[in-house]
């Protein structure tokens, strides 16, 4: 097995291609497709926002990354190595490279346990660390670098003497004892406080410019992905449908969902309250157990022509400047709604 | 809501020195120490804060049913000029209750009880509050309306709560709130699960029933994005006291309203010099607010926790961790002052207090 | 994780264990019950009871169902207590043609409204050697108890009953001073024992009035030659209350009982519960974690032996097998682990969801470090609790055997106290000394376990201690 060479910087650290998660039912009546042909790629360093309402499979994806579910087809591969279908050594060694924080700070780690022995379990797991004061020792550096001082007030503390957001912080302590390359984020602020949420995410970035870590974060709040990531890519029903840098997906938004999403978008400014916000949908979301056929949003598109039922799937198409999107119509949508503006 | 206005209606909800304690075996939690507001028919009042600072026990209270060991000590909430605060458990059941004033509770449409159709949730709701007794067609006709108002199909009924998306939930228990036809409707967190699309519909949906059934609410959220996309007046609440009480262009200072449409170019938002007389508690909450459309380099975040409401600070209860706070703010509470029409701040700086502009 | 860690470990635990009030107790009680239950045997009065429980000579000096001693202080009629005299002299008077009279003298004071219910006469020593036994009542009179020739040998018991031996000269004590009243006498029917003791006077075979004083009891014995042997005799005054839990309907001394009662207590309630619940927990979470083969073999298995009615299966297994206390404790466990294994497999479906076992398998954690570390620790506080509640229904059960004759008759338990207190009439005949104390002691225990149980759940389940 060889590893792709870590040296390029553009090099992908993290690449899926054509990532497919089936999940059915018990009596076989219901196949729900969660992750429908998912492709993308993470470089060193970069974070890439993976955003999307719930049931657009990115916590699905998440979980197929961390290896916690096996993909029913399609291939994830990290720093090269592939992460499907791995022997137990393998599984272990991949497992010190990618992380996951998961979304609930008090369900993560065990409420019996004290926070020196939640960060501890990874070294446990992992033997690293030959005596109780060498992992203690490491517990500590990494306790500090999520700003977790003095850290002998907080060793010996259970997590619910903790704050939600100071749980977030032992939750991301645990992911960096190990020492990854790639951390998968999953809603990792939307059950902590306003006020402590820019707190972690402010320390996201120091650790992550610090440690030249690579992020996938997976958010429903898009207004936290601009301020995060450096790319996003949004998904709908299981598939990417626009990918780019953050300035062009979310100032110059391409795909008619993703329009949709930036329009529903609440903003702290005045006079809104007797204005209806104006939606670029309309219908329910499918269900994954039953995908419309052609482009799977044509049900809820306010654009959508014959073509988009009937011709078969746009595939991402690249725009220039890295920014792809799936819809066919998007210059004849994009003329439509100039001309709305200018009347 | 123009000032004229507001001056000739009376308010559908009067609220003055309310208190109320939170009865521990640590002692009195002084949960709500002193609020005051008015609510205006036809509006809606938001009531924004982060976890803790009351804004839920607020909402429980106008419904005069704090959850326990709390207990309403002092003030008093009067709804349509009925004095609620004092009367027996029986006559609010009778006379206020869902007739006058209703609520969305918190993570109401994960609580509905999955062994029920949604008839006999709404059914039941019917009868817990209704008081005549109306015949099942009668009540059967009640619901679809109600639901059609919502802007949900009949079949609805017939369905159970796991079968429905998170919108559609949440629209049963906005009919159930409403079928009563009360004054007043307090909804606490009602999007807040939601997704972002469902989110925007509903608080249209909402926008729309306020219009046609006369309706005023009181919005609690703890996302100042969603308050401004509601609420006409907006209090702001930290540790048990309304900080800041003001319109939303007093809240989020000039800005010609935005075309909802995106892809319009990226606008900065013109300099804000009216946000310099703002709480500071409330300039860090805007502050820390994600924005999708305005380029943020740094999100502000508050350090610390909010005091511990057993014994509260003697002075601003901000005062810890207020970057602005001086000598005064720690000794003594800033009462709330109007410091523009209708605008109200409880902070020496905002007031321009003299003495804490000398230290 | 070497001892010095796991030293620093248990120290950390017991600086959080001793803060509960409740586990001290429970602590308390159980080393008291530990300690009792190693060296309880060699304090008690009866050392060798725990092998002649059921040999009716071992017991025969005691009273038969006697009340504790103490209850004297609580009555007005005060019962006799039972006790040894002293010899206060002891001589040998050497005789010509090389014989020797050995003779000690007793001294008994007396002041109780009634008389004792014997007084038994031991003999030690080898040889065909006359004995006579005299008393010597404080009214002065002598009365001349025994005058045989007995044949002593080493090793036997050597013994004389008075209530039991001594009719006839009783009757001839009578006879001596009035003679009409000792033709009415029936040596068959009369008790020696109150008469030696009553004044005299026409009421003495109806109403007897105790005699109070200092009586004296001389035992003489004749050695004819040299090969014969007399040693120390010694009396036992056999009362009407009786140490320190009173005596059950077959002498037995119920204190001893009891005592020896804990080590079989201990060992059947603790070594089965804990088999039992620890099998149970381990193969709940075996069978909900794993799942597949596991799961399908574990549940058909749970059904079968839930399926099972206990005691008629122990019957029919008892009569099979020889029924050793063993035996017994398998099949209690074989049926016992039942109990905690469905709670425990449903537990588990639920744990196995959580985040948090999520987050480990994440991290790369094997499926057994999620056994032992996450699951099993939440499972814990349940383990004792279900071992606390499942002793005293292991212990009854074993009771239950030993009622139908099937269990196991060299050993004594308290179920087996229990149970021939119930079934000779203890609670009829209001002896509450034989039946309270065995039942006591399996609710004491019990509850020393319950309390374990709860303080260790208040340490493992951080979130119940008050702050």
């Amino acid at each position: 097995m060889s590893a792709s060479n870590a040296q390029d910087p553009a090099a992908a650290i993290l690449e899926a291609k054509e990532l497919k998660k089936e999940f059915v039912s018990r009596r076989g009546r219901e196949r729900v497709r969660a992750v429908d042909g998912l492709s993308f790629s993470l470089r060193r360093g970069e974070i890439l926002g993976l955003v999307g309402e719930s049931g657009c499979g990115k916590t699905t994806t998440g979980r197929l990354i961390m290896r916690l579910i096996e993909p029913s087809s399609g291939s994830i591969k990290v720093e090269g190595f592939g992460a499907v279908s791995l022997g137990r050594d393998e599984d272990f060694a991949y497992r010190r490279r990618v992380q996951m924080i998961f979304q609930d700070p008090y369900a993560s780690m065990n409420p019996h346990f004290k926070i020196k022995d939640v960060l501890e379990e990874p070294l446990l797991i992992h033997r690293i660390g030959e005596t109780r004061a060498q992992r203690m020792e490491m517990v500590s550096q990494v306790m500090e670098k999520v700003k977790m001082t003095p850290t002998s007030d907080y060793m010996d503390r259970h997590p619910h003497m903790l704050s939600g957001g100071q749980r977030q912080r032992v939750a991301i302590a645990r992911t960096l004892i190990l020492r990854p390359s790639v951390i998968v984020a999953d809603e990792i602020v939307s059950m902590i406080d306003l006020s402590t949420r820019a707190e972690i995410l402010h320390l996201m970035k120091t650790i992550q410019a610090d440690m030249e870590l690579s992020f996938v974060y997976i958010t429903h709040d898009i207004s936290t992905a601009r301020y995060f990531t450096d790319r996003i890519a949004v998904m709908y029903l299981g598939r990417i449908v626009e990918i780019g840098s953050q300035d062009e997906v979310i100032d110059r938004p391409l795909h008619p969902y993703t329009k949709a999403l930036i329009a529903a978008v609440c903003e702290p400014e005045a006079g809104r309250a007797g204005i209806m916000r104006e939606l670029m949908v309309k219908g329910e979301i499918p269900s994954a157990s039953d995908i419309p056929p052609g482009c799977r949003f044509h049900t809820r598109c306010l654009f959508a022509t014959e073509e988009c039922s009937s011709l078969p799937e746009p595939e991402l198409e690249d725009i220039g400047g890295g920014h792809l999107h799936a819809c066919r119509r998007w210059k004849e949508i994009a003329e439509a709604m100039n001309e709305k503006r200018k009347s | 809501m123009s000032e004229t206005t507001k001056a000739e209606t009376a308010p559908v909800l009067c609220v003055r020195d309310l208190k109320l304690r939170y009865f521990t075996s640590k002692g009195a939690v002084r949960a709500i120490d002193g609020v005051s507001f008015d609510l205006y028919p036809g509006e809606t009042l938001g009531l924004v804060g982060e976890s803790g600072c009351g804004k839920t026990t607020t909402g429980l209270a106008l419904l005069g049913m704090p959850s326990p060991p709390g207990r309403i000590v002092a003030g008093s909430i009067a709804i349509d000029g009925t004095e609620i605060v004092g009367i027996s458990d029986r006559s609010l059941r009778r006379d206020v209750r869902w007739s006058k004033i209703s609520m969305v509770f918190q993570g109401a449409m994960n609580s509905l009880t999955p062994v029920y159709t949604i008839r006999k949730l709404m059914a039941e709701t019917w009868r817990e509050h209704a008081s005549g007794g109306q015949g099942d067609a009668a009540v059967e006709a009640l619901m679809l309306r109600y639901l059609h108002l919502v802007g949900l199909p009949e079949k609805v009924l017939d369905r159970y709560p796991h079968e429905l998306s998170g919108g559609m939930k949440q629209r049963v228990v906005i009919a159930m709130a409403l079928f009563l036809e009360p004054k007043v409707v307090v909804m606490d967190e009602p999007t807040t699960a939601l997704d972002v699309i469902v989110q925007a519909q509903i608080l249209n949906l909402l926008k729309k029933l306020k219009r046609e059934l006369g309706l005023s609410y009181i919005f609690i959220t703890h996302d100042l994005a969603t308050e401004a996309e509601i609420a006409d007046r907006i209090m702001v609440m930290y540790a048990g006291l309304i900080v800041e009480l003001g319109t939303g262009e007093q809240i989020f200072g000039h800005s010609e309203p935005r075309g909802s449409l995106p892809g319009s170019s990226l606008r900065e938002l013109p300099s804000e010099p009216r946000r310099t007389s703002l709480h500071p508690y409330t300039q860090k909450l805007l502050a820390s607010t994600p924005r999708l459309h305005k380029r943020v380099s740094e999100l502000a975040f508050i350090p610390g926790s909010p005091p511990d409401l057993l014994a509260p600070p003697p002075g601003c209860r901000f005062a810890p961790r207020c970057s602005f706070a001086k000598a005064k703010c720690v000794a003594e509470e800033p009462p709330a002052a109007e410091i523009g029409p209708g605008h109200l701040v409880a902070c020496w700086k905002a007031r321009e207090d003299p003495e804490y502009e000398r230290q | 994780m070497s001892v010095k860690d796991g030293l620093q470990d248990f120290k950390e635990f017991w600086k959080e264990f001793s803060k509960v009030k409740q586990g001290l107790v429970g602590l308390g009680l159980l080393l008291a019950f530990a300690f009792l239950g190693i060296f309880g045997p060699l304090i008690v009065p009866f050392p060798g009871a725990s092998k002649h429980w059921r040999d009716i000579d071992y017991w025969q000096d005691n009273p038969q169902a006697a009340p504790p001693a103490w209850t004297n202080f609580f009555s007005a009629r005060k019962g006799v207590s039972s006790s040894t005299l002293a010899a206060i002299t002891a001589e040998t008077e050497a005789l010509e043609g090389g014989a020797s009279i050995a003779s000690f003298v007793f001294d008994y004071p007396f002041f109780y409204d009634q008389p004792p219910r014997d007084l038994i006469l031991r003999v030690p020593g080898s040889g065909q050697v006359p004995l006579s036994v005299t008393l010597e009542r404080p009214d002065g009179l002598r009365a001349e108890l025994f005058r045989e020739q007995v044949e002593l040998s080493e090793g036997s018991d050597n013994r004389v009953s008075v209530a039991r031996n001594c009719a006839q000269a009783a009757v001839e004590f009578v006879r001596g001073r009035d003679a009409q009243l000792a033709d009415g006498m029936n040596a068959d029917l009369i008790k020696p024992v109150d008469i030696f003791f009553a004044k005299l006077g026409p009421d003495i075979l109806g109403s007897p009035v105790t005699l109070k004083g200092d009586y004296k009891i001389e035992i003489r014995a004749l050695i004819v030659s040299p090969g014969f042997r007399v040693g120390k005799p010694s009396i036992l005054v056999s009362g009407h209350v009786s140490g320190i839990l009173g005596t059950d309907a077959s002498k037995r001394d119920i204190f001893t009982g009891v005592v020896i009662g804990i080590r079989w207590a201990l060992v059947i309630g603790i070594l089965t519960s804990v088999i039992s619940v620890v099998a149970g927990v381990l193969l709940g979470i075996i069978a909900a974690y794993f799942g597949g083969v596991a799961d399908w073999l574990l549940s058909r298995l749970y059904e079968l032996i839930y399926l099972l009615p206990v005691l008629p299966f122990l019957i029919v297994v008892s009569a099979i097998f020889k029924p050793s206390i063993w035996t017994l404790i398998v099949l209690i466990c074989a049926f016992f682990w039942t109990g905690s294994f469905k709670t425990v497999y449903s537990m588990t479906l639920q744990i196995k969801e959580e985040t948090f076992v999520e987050a480990s398998r994440a991290l790369g954690s094997g499926k057994w470090r999620i056994v032992f570390k996450h699951i099993g620790p939440i499972l814990l506080p349940y383990s004792f609790a279900s071992m606390a509640l499942s002793i005293p229904a292991i212990i009854v059960y074993e009771a239950s055997v030993s009622l139908l004759g099937l269990g196991d008759a060299t050993i004594v338990s308290w179920g087996q106290i229990l149970e021939s207190a119930l079934t000779q009439g203890a609670v009829i005949n209001k002896l509450w000394w034989w039946v309270i104390p065995p039942g006591l002691m399996i609710a004491l225990m019990g509850m020393s376990f319950a309390f374990l149980g709860t303080a260790l759940d208040k340490i493992l389940h951080p979130k119940l201690k008050t702050r």
